[in-house]
């Protein structure tokens, strides 16, 4: 169903996450990511946000230097739908590390898949009350005696 | 932001995130993921390492997993560390195993006893993390060990744990959907958990089973409906908002279902009609996610059974996408117009322009979108113009499946809508020249049959022309195109005679076969062309071309390509053969015969007797001599019994009328003799007309073999034509009609109708005319749309006919003999060919002996390069009336090729139709039929010194002007009786 993957990668093309909900072999996502941050990158501002890349449809949204790319099946998903949920995605990640930033991912990768898997299970987005979504991981850190980071 | 140094980061874990964040290029990404591994290689396996620690290798690992190096040594440490007591160590251990893990990697399973132990936990933390697990690792094989712990789970008291245990089900459903099925009725239940998160999980676990099976699923409509309405109501507490818009994701998810439930089924359907309007007004708040839910509802309100005040509510939201300025609402418009405009083509009209203007925007994926859009609206009339844009698309393409897509369309856009058969023939040779290798086979036979039948537009010379011109230019090319090989030698093989400059065409082929660097690539190009070579020497006379056979083959005689060699040979002997009887070799590959059935006649040893007798005459004494030596006499298949009976019976003997294509055979009968308008078994001349063409398309495949006796001619695997029932041997009487009479209200149609009057603007003009050709069809929406289902029906139902095993029946009436070509039958044109045409068109076409075009309305293959000479001939804009009734217009409108158009100013006194048709009546054209009812007018003359007819189209717009179109087969003749309308209307004004 739906979403067949998110990728967040910056615009010198380097994957800082990426997030498979259906099975590609290594080589297949490099190429992959290459080539649709490839894409991404040839697009001005004022082009549409969706493109559609080999059976993908592709929705992207940048953000500073971090361009947030999710891709779904050619048929049924609703294009502004996803954009807007990776507005309520980077929303929620904002909110958990206070102002996000492409570093705070890259030192919290684990941090961000577990919001990502709240947010988005088996392909769909079943969550997006960032409530339901950030008190089970504030939970989970107070239960193992683990802070985000030293403020 | 935080703060760079955190609590729990080791200085190793810094420094290599440091490192990936600071390197500039993939090769030293590349190096320090490279170093890593070999850390963490050494690193992993120590005895002494801490589970904190170990996290953090797993992250590491996951990031030399991210940025594509192999780091399956590590593995094993994931799947221990999910044992760990500490919460987040847990989930790291899950989700390095759930990133890494492939679907068939052992490990996967070695997990069931650790989940199964999680989901029991007291901690509903680890249980909610065991099924986070499980959504990701499960694969068929777990779903047993896991399912009763799973179901169990279905009645914890947090509601997270039962959100995800809702998502492990869709899990399972999808590996494996006859492993839950059992669960239905609990399935259904968490529709009504208390927790809106619940729910809205269970909505997509519900989902995935309507969109399997709609049908077990209507009776919660009104569910769906009633938790569509408290959303919308804002009913839900205020943290599902975002944006202030209450739950959008579970209102889009509730719409797709809807749209799913509702389709085709009217009953069903009228339940939702209320809550659909509820949304779409709601929703309507000026903000993005708003934007996403209308357009949702535009597709449901699509789908489902229409309601009228829903499609306007949808029409009007689409206008307003379309109206944006905003990227993506555009493309929301172009993509919901193309949901509506299937079915509801009135709706396109409107926005014409701005399809217009989306269609040359720079954004590929809103041009891409447009593309699918003007496909969908395809119809008779504006499908040159839509074709033209998407080969555009295939020219600027590489991405494989926007091309495979175009290819796919166009061969369908061809088939189903071409205007001509010349056309037909463009459009296939063209897409096989940008694609050739997506080409199916089957559509390069379909236009290679037609230009070997040379079509039903009464000059198959001239289709055959226009083909073998085609491909004559692509022989000078430095790349000749791949997939175009095999029709390329067939067409020229069968038909370079008929280029102006044949005798270069043997010439070219030789040193195109000759030549290495340009045939790289298409390894069996050399025997295809050397096939075309000989059929060429077998029908000229030229030396030159025998001894470029010779040549080419005796370098090809000992070619290490068996084929090749085996050709070459065979060409060398026939040669030989051929210096001392010197008719043998036109015996053996006669002239356009690749309609005949070459074992006609000479199966029964009475060749002479029969008309096909010469097909393999050249063996006729060989079969005497073996009579003579004893050999028994060749004995006819039984089941051919039928057809030496049916030999009384002379004009249906070659073909097999008795077996073939009955139900269709009636109606063709009819039309050939009756007159169109009275013939009442097919009811509409556009559907025979279609018939017609589909089954050209159409041809099915046993036309191959057909063709096996002719050895070296039948020579490529793409063997054309033929077959028994491809066209009549004596020349059908033909009508003085037209070869495609309409009938008055498909021309109507049929016409260029040009756009809805509204307010013009001068640097509109350009778009307006591109939306005309465009909304051809379309434009008389109320007048079309009836018309439009039958058609597509009875399209459909032809395509069947003829795609099932019996072949279609001959082509009908009025079409020429192809066998007879440049016999006196050639249908009689209306116009009588005066003579200075023919001396004319003999002046430019000197070179070759070709059959002198009828002057008729059907394509001239000179009329498109020899415009200079025409030009100095015709000085005057003489026209002589041409009465022509309006079957004889329509059927004339589409093969005529050459388009000239303009708008015309007219001073409000002469806006009548009346007034419109005396000043052209100056010009000399004579009106045809006017249509008041949509303000057209049809009117036909001769252009006296080239003897092309010339038809005019009228359509008078609300704003006191005139759209002229005018069409001849001659591209000047064209633009002078344009001009010379424009004259006699601006003056007349």
């Amino acid at each position: 169903m739906a979403i067949k993957f998110v990728l967040m990668v910056n615009k010198q093309g380097q994957t800082r996450l990426s997030t498979y909900y259906e099975w590609l072999s290594m080589p297949e996502r490099v190429a992959l990511e290459a080539e649709i941050i490839r894409t991404c990158l040839s697009r001005s501002e004022f082009q549409c946000s969706f493109v559609e890349y080999r059976g993908y449809k592709v929705v992207y949204r940048r953000y500073a230097s971090l361009f947030f790319i999710v891709g779904v099946d050619q048929d049924g998903e609703n294009e502004l739908g996803i954009l807007e949920f990776i507005h309520a995605l980077v929303e929620t990640l904002d909110k958990y590390f206070e102002s996000v930033c492409e570093l705070d991912i890259m030192f919290n990768l684990e941090k961000a898949h577990f919001i990502l898997d709240e947010m988005v299970v088996d392909g769909c987005v079943v969550e997006t009350n960032k409530v339901n979504i950030l008190k089970p991981i504030a939970l989970m850190e107070k239960a193992s005696e683990e802070k985000l980071f030293a403020r | 932001m935080a703060s760079m140094m955190s609590a729990h980061l080791s200085k190793d874990f810094f420094d290599l995130v440091k490192a990936i964040g600071e390197s500039k290029s993939k090769q030293q990404e590349d190096r320090i993921i490279s170093d890593e591994v070999q850390t963490l290689k050494k690193k992993m396996p120590e005895a002494k390492i801490s589970r904190k620690k170990m996290k953090e290798f797993l992250v590491r690992l996951i990031y030399v997993e991210m940025l594509g190096h192999d780091a399956a040594f590590g593995y094993i440490r994931a799947i221990e560390l999910a044992a760990s007591k500490n919460l987040i160590q847990k989930r790291v251990g899950y989700l390095c195993s759930g990133l890494c893990l492939s679907p068939d990697h052992e490990f996967r399973f070695m997990l069931v006893n650790q989940l199964q132990q999680d989901m029991t936990s007291s901690n509903f933390l680890e249980v909610a993390a065991a099924l986070g697990a499980t959504i990701r690792l499960a694969t068929t094989d777990m779903i047993p060990p896991l399912l009763a712990h799973v179901v169990k789970l279905l009645q914890h008291d947090r509601e997270l744990v039962r959100k995800k245990t809702v998502m492990v089900l869709h899990r399972f459903h999808r590996l494996d959907a006859s492993a839950v099925s059992h669960l239905g009725p609990q399935m259904r239940r968490t529709l009504c958990d208390k927790d809106p998160s619940v729910m809205a999980a269970s909505l997509c676990l519900l989902h995935a089973q309507i969109t399997e099976k709609p049908l077990g699923f209507k009776e919660l409509v009104p569910s769906f409906v009633s938790i569509l309405k408290q959303i919308v109501e804002h009913r839900l507490p205020r943290d599902f908002d975002y944006h202030r818009m209450p739950a959008p994701w579970a209102q889009l998810r509730l719409l797709r279902i809807l749209a799913l439930l509702g389709r085709a089924d009217q009953s069903t359907s009228e339940g939702m009609y209320e809550v659909l309007g509820d949304v779409i007004r709601r929703a309507d708040t000026g903000i993005n996610v708003g934007y996403a839910i209308v357009y949702e509802c535009v597709r449901t309100v699509t789908t489902i059974y229409p309601n009228n005040n829903l499609l306007d509510e949808a029409a009007r939201a689409i206008a307003r996408f379309l109206g944006s300025e905003n990227h993506n609402l555009k493309y929301l418009g172009i993509t919901g117009l193309a949901q509506v405009v299937e079915q509801h083509p009135k709706y396109a009209a409107e926005h014409q322009l701005a399809v217009i203007d989306c269609l040359s925007s720079v954004d590929d994926t809103l041009k891409r979108k447009t593309l699918d859009l003007l496909y969908r609206m395809m119809n008779p009339v504006n499908v040159e113009f839509i074709a033209s844009k998407l080969v555009e698309s295939l020219e600027q393409s590489t991405d494989d499946f926007l091309r495979r897509a175009l290819v796919s369309r166009l061969c369908t856009a061809a088939e189903r809508f071409a205007p001509s058969n010349a056309w037909y023939v463009a459009t296939i040779v063209r897409v096989m020249e940008l694609a050739g290798e997506l080409v199916p086979n089957e559509v390069a036979q379909q236009m290679l049959s037609l230009v070997a039948e040379g079509g039903e537009e009464g000059d198959a010379d001239a289709l055959r022309a226009d083909a073998v011109d085609r491909f004559v230019g692509m022989l000078h090319r430095e790349v000749v195109p791949d997939g175009l090989f095999h029709v390329l030698a067939w067409v020229l093989g069968e038909f370079a005679q008929l280029s102006s400059e044949s005798a270069s065409v043997a010439e070219a082929i030789a040193t195109l076969a000759a030549d290495d660097a340009r045939l790289k690539g298409a390894p069996r190009a050399r025997e295809l062309l050397l096939t075309a070579l000989i059929k060429l020497a077998a029908q000229s006379d030229d030396i030159n071309t025998k001894a470029a056979l010779r040549s080419l083959a005796e370098r090809f005689a000992s070619s290490s390509n068996i084929e090749l060699q085996q050709r070459a040979l065979e060409a060398l002997n026939l040669l030989d053969a051929s210096t001392e009887d010197s008719g043998l070799l036109e015996d053996a590959l006669p002239y356009d015969a690749s309609l005949e059935d070459p074992l006609d006649g000479v199966v029964t040893g009475e060749g002479e007797d029969r008309n096909g007798g010469d097909a393999l005459g050249f063996l006729d004494r060989f079969v005497a001599s073996a009579l003579n030596a004893g050999a028994a006499p060749y004995q006819k298949p039984v089941d051919d019994e039928n057809e030496t009976e049916s030999e009384s019976e002379e004009e249906t003997s070659n073909f097999k009328f008795e077996a073939y294509a009955e139900p269709q055979k009636p109606g063709r009968r009819v039309q050939q003799t009756s007159y169109p308008m009275g013939d009442s078994t097919e009811n509409d001349e556009e559907i025979a007309r279609r018939l017609q063409e589909a089954e050209y398309a159409n041809q099915p495949p046993q036309r191959t073999t057909a063709r096996g006796g002719n050895a070296i001619g039948s020579g490529g695997g793409l063997a054309a034509a033929s077959g028994p029932w491809g066209a009549p041997r004596q020349p059908v009487a033909p009508t003085p009609a037209a070869p495609r009479p309409a009938a008055a209200p498909t021309q109507q149609q049929r016409a260029p109708t040009p756009t809805e009057p509204e307010e013009k603007t001068a640097e509109q003009a350009e778009k307006e005319r591109m939306a005309a050709a465009l909304f051809g069809g379309v434009g008389a929406a109320t007048a079309a749309a009836p018309r439009r289902a039958p058609r597509k029906a009875s399209n459909a139902s032809s395509r069947q006919a003829s795609r099932s095993p019996p072949p279609p029946a001959p082509p009908p009436a009025p079409e020429p003999s192809l066998l007879d070509l440049g016999a006196p039958e050639e249908p009689p044109a209306p116009a009588p060919p005066p003579p200075p045409v023919s001396d004319l068109l003999g002046d430019l076409s000197a070179p070759a002996p070709a059959p002198v075009p009828p002057p008729s309305t059907a394509s001239d293959p000179f009329a498109a390069f020899d415009g200079l000479s025409l030009t100095e001939a015709t000085p005057s804009t003489a026209f002589a009336p041409e009465k022509l009734t309006t079957a004889d217009f329509g059927g004339r409108w589409g093969p005529t090729k050459h388009e000239k158009r303009a708008e015309v100013s007219l001073t409000p006194t002469q806006t009548t139709p009346d007034a419109v048709a005396a000043g052209l009546a100056k010009v000399g054209a004579v009106l045809v039929e006017a249509i008041p009812a949509t303000r057209e007018l049809i009117l036909a003359a001769t252009h006296t010194p080239t003897a092309a007819i010339c038809l005019w189209h009228v359509k008078l717009l609300a704003t006191s002007a005139a759209l002229v179109t005018v069409r001849s087969p001659n591209p000047e003749v064209a633009r002078l009786a344009l001009e010379a309308s424009v004259g006699a209307l601006s003056s007349s004004a």
